[in-house]
């Protein structure tokens, strides 16, 4: 009963506003058809009509199908009317996939013989699990973290839309820089971020400043070592998704990577830092700086780490695909790892660096605040 | 010389500098993770084996590397070893689910340039890999929470040894939750670098929101993040929990004794 009484209006208000958007938002993905341009129909009935094993030309094994698929259409002009799709995949299912009755497609449709529609499938529609998920994201981390839980995903909503916007205005004015685009959202996301997680504190303000200076600082190291190499090693054409110069989408992205990272690790300094400081004021700056560096050999294999894994385990698909089309092992891992890797060290890089910047920042803020008492 | 040689070599210089022993301590252990990383893709190869087994199996390996080596064997870095398995199978669990009902396993058409040319029929199932690659993606940061989670447990009981179990829990909760935060947000940044490139895709050639929500290559990248969030909430009730269960009862066997 006590646990009840603990929770207040404010929090049964946002619940119920959450609970009612969920539902909502629910509902509509799963009757927003019309708001689509491309025609979408739903699979009634499937067969399956040939079953072929093919080797191919590396002697890989599979199996193909040829599916028979009739769908009602679920909008435009030929609303409620049956089309007949046929689908052809494969058992492994890299660029293809078998469709199941309740399945929701993006159709094209090629022909009417007759009374019957023929047509092809282009996409599916994912937006529902899509959602789904999100909410399943956004209640658990309610639940468990409360409030930090809340702030965590309105900090993530926000970076969001800060990225989107700040890409909108680089696509739009070409005469903008990548770099400078950003280097100022690295600054929003920063400020942003950090308040966010530790509230407007002095603490905040050391974990700000030191972020900032790691990352310029890790960023002209690896600038100078890509230049001294002449970028010698790594593979860009590897890199997928280009529209733009190359470098300096590589460039901006492992920055943005790694800012993570380096935030994680200057707070992480700057609070503990704060901290001791609180717990006793006489402190000295020698005790200050022995116990930071001790919190820093802590934090620093496994951040880096985190980051190892988050960047190199993307690259297992196309690795696999590469290694089953015969390519050399040396040239499938410099095809597809070195990016990642780059990535991986860089951030590695600016975590480290983080520690003695955070720990000199976190000092010379304790300093000023204890010159003002 | 190689760009990845010079910046091994300088992450190296840095580590030792600042971590001493500890800190070359940490860069084997990257190395060795790698290692772990690049024998599971070599075993998902053979398309009879079981890439959800072999993930699993990694995350052992992964976990007793990183928890054990770096740490040591005590109760501490075992607590947070079983917490971590805990919650990747019920990630796993979750993850293979989700990926068969939003068919984002394989190659999106926005991909389609870089695996023109090459056979795409190779009897692995990309399913599981794709369940595979989101798990290992997260076990970094599911560890990381897991062994903070573990530490601190054990020195609230060590200054408050008369803490009920439920006090216990609840402790490590809040210091799940201030972690929380940091750790979802190192994850966000490294991925939306990662794909920075295609983000700058989608706004160049006009991609409708509609577009970009079920688009397969966007679509997975979504349930990568959610799924990487939702590991570090998932484990930071189940690590609280094993460890407020294991420190009563080995409170309780000392008092019978």
């Amino acid at each position: 009963m006590n646990r009840i009484r603990n929770i207040t209006t404010w929090q049964w208000t946002l619940f119920l506003i959450l609970a009612l958007c969920c539902i909502g938002s629910i509902a509509f993905v799963n009757q927003n058809h019309s708001f689509y341009d491309r025609p979408i129909a739903k699979v009634i009935d499937t067969t399956i009509e040939k079953e072929t094993d093919v080797t191919d030309m590396h002697g890989n094994e599979d199996t193909l199908f040829v599916q028979q698929i009739v769908a009602r259409i679920m909008n435009g002009e030929e609303k409620g009317q049956e089309v007949q799709l046929a689908n052809e995949y494969s058992s492994s299912g890299a660029y293809d996939q078998q469709y199941r009755i309740g399945n929701e497609v993006f159709v094209s449709i090629d022909s009417t013989a007759g009374e019957q529609l023929m047509g092809s499938i282009t996409d599916v529609k994912r937006d529902t699990y899509v959602l789904i998920v999100a909410w399943i994201f956004v209640f658990t981390l309610l639940i468990v973290g409360h409030k930090q839980g809340l702030l965590a995903i309105v900090g993530f909503v926000i970076n969001v839309l800060v990225l989107s916007f700040a890409l909108d205005i680089y696509v739009k004015y070409y005469e903008v820089s990548l770099l400078v685009v950003c280097g100022i959202c690295i600054l929003l996301f920063t400020t942003i971020s950090l308040l966010l997680v530790s509230g407007r504190t002095e603490k905040t303000y050391a974990a700000i400043v030191a972020t900032l200076v790691a990352t310029v600082v890790s960023l002209s190291i690896t600038s100078l070592v890509i230049w001294i190499t002449s970028g010698n090693g790594l593979r860009y054409e590897e890199m997928q998704f280009l529209t733009r110069p190359y470098h300096t989408i590589f460039m901006a992205g492992l920055f943005i990577g790694s800012l993570g990272a380096i935030m994680d690790v200057a707070i992480t300094m700057s609070s503990s830092m704060f901290a001791l400081y609180e717990r006793d004021h006489t402190i000295s700056v020698k005790a200050l700086k022995a116990s930071g560096i001790d919190i820093g050999k802590d934090i620093m294999g496994t951040i880096t780490s985190i980051l190892f894994f988050a960047y190199i385990s993307g690259s297992i698909p196309m690795l696999i695909l590469y290694l089953k089309n015969a390519s050399p092992v040396g040239f499938a891992l410099s095809m597809n790892l070195s990016l990642e890797l780059a990535r991986a060290l860089a951030g590695g890089i600016g975590i480290v660096l983080t520690i003695p910047i955070g720990l000199y920042t976190a000092i010379f803020f304790i300093e000023r605040k204890r010159a003002r008492i | 010389m190689n760009v990845l040689v010079w910046l091994g070599v300088i992450l190296l210089v840095l580590m030792i500098w600042v971590g001493g022993k500890s800190g070359a301590r940490s860069f084997i252990s990257l190395f060795f993770n790698f290692g772990v990383v690049f024998f599971t893709m070599f075993f998902m190869l053979d398309p009879n084996a079981n890439p959800i087994l072999i993930t699993f199996i990694a995350c052992i390996v992964i976990g007793c590397v990183s928890l054990f080596y770096i740490n040591e064997v005590n109760s501490k870095t075992v607590m947070a070893f079983i917490s971590t398995m805990i919650t990747i199978s019920i990630l796993l669990f979750f993850i293979v689910l989700i990926s068969k009902k939003l068919m984002i396993q394989g190659f999106g058409e926005e991909e389609e340039e870089a695996i023109a040319g090459m056979s795409l029929y190779i009897g692995v199932d990309f399913i599981k890999i794709g369940a595979s690659v989101i798990i290992m993606s997260t076990i970094g940061a599911i560890m990381d929470v897991a062994i903070s989670i573990a530490t601190t447990m054990h020195e609230v009981f060590k200054h408050a040894p008369s803490l009920s179990k439920k006090e216990l829990f609840k402790s490590g909760v809040s210091i799940g939750r201030d972690i929380l935060g940091t750790d979802t947000n190192t994850l966000f940044f490294a991925f939306f670098g990662g794909y920075l490139a295609l983000l700058i895709w989608f706004k160049d050639l006009h991609y409708s929101i509609g577009d970009i929500v079920n688009s397969k290559i966007f679509s997975s990248e979504m349930i990568l993040i959610l799924c990487a969030g939702l590991g570090i909430a998932l484990v930071i009730p189940i690590a609280s929990w094993i460890n407020a269960y294991y420190l009563v009862r080995a409170r309780e066997k000392l008092n019978k004794v």
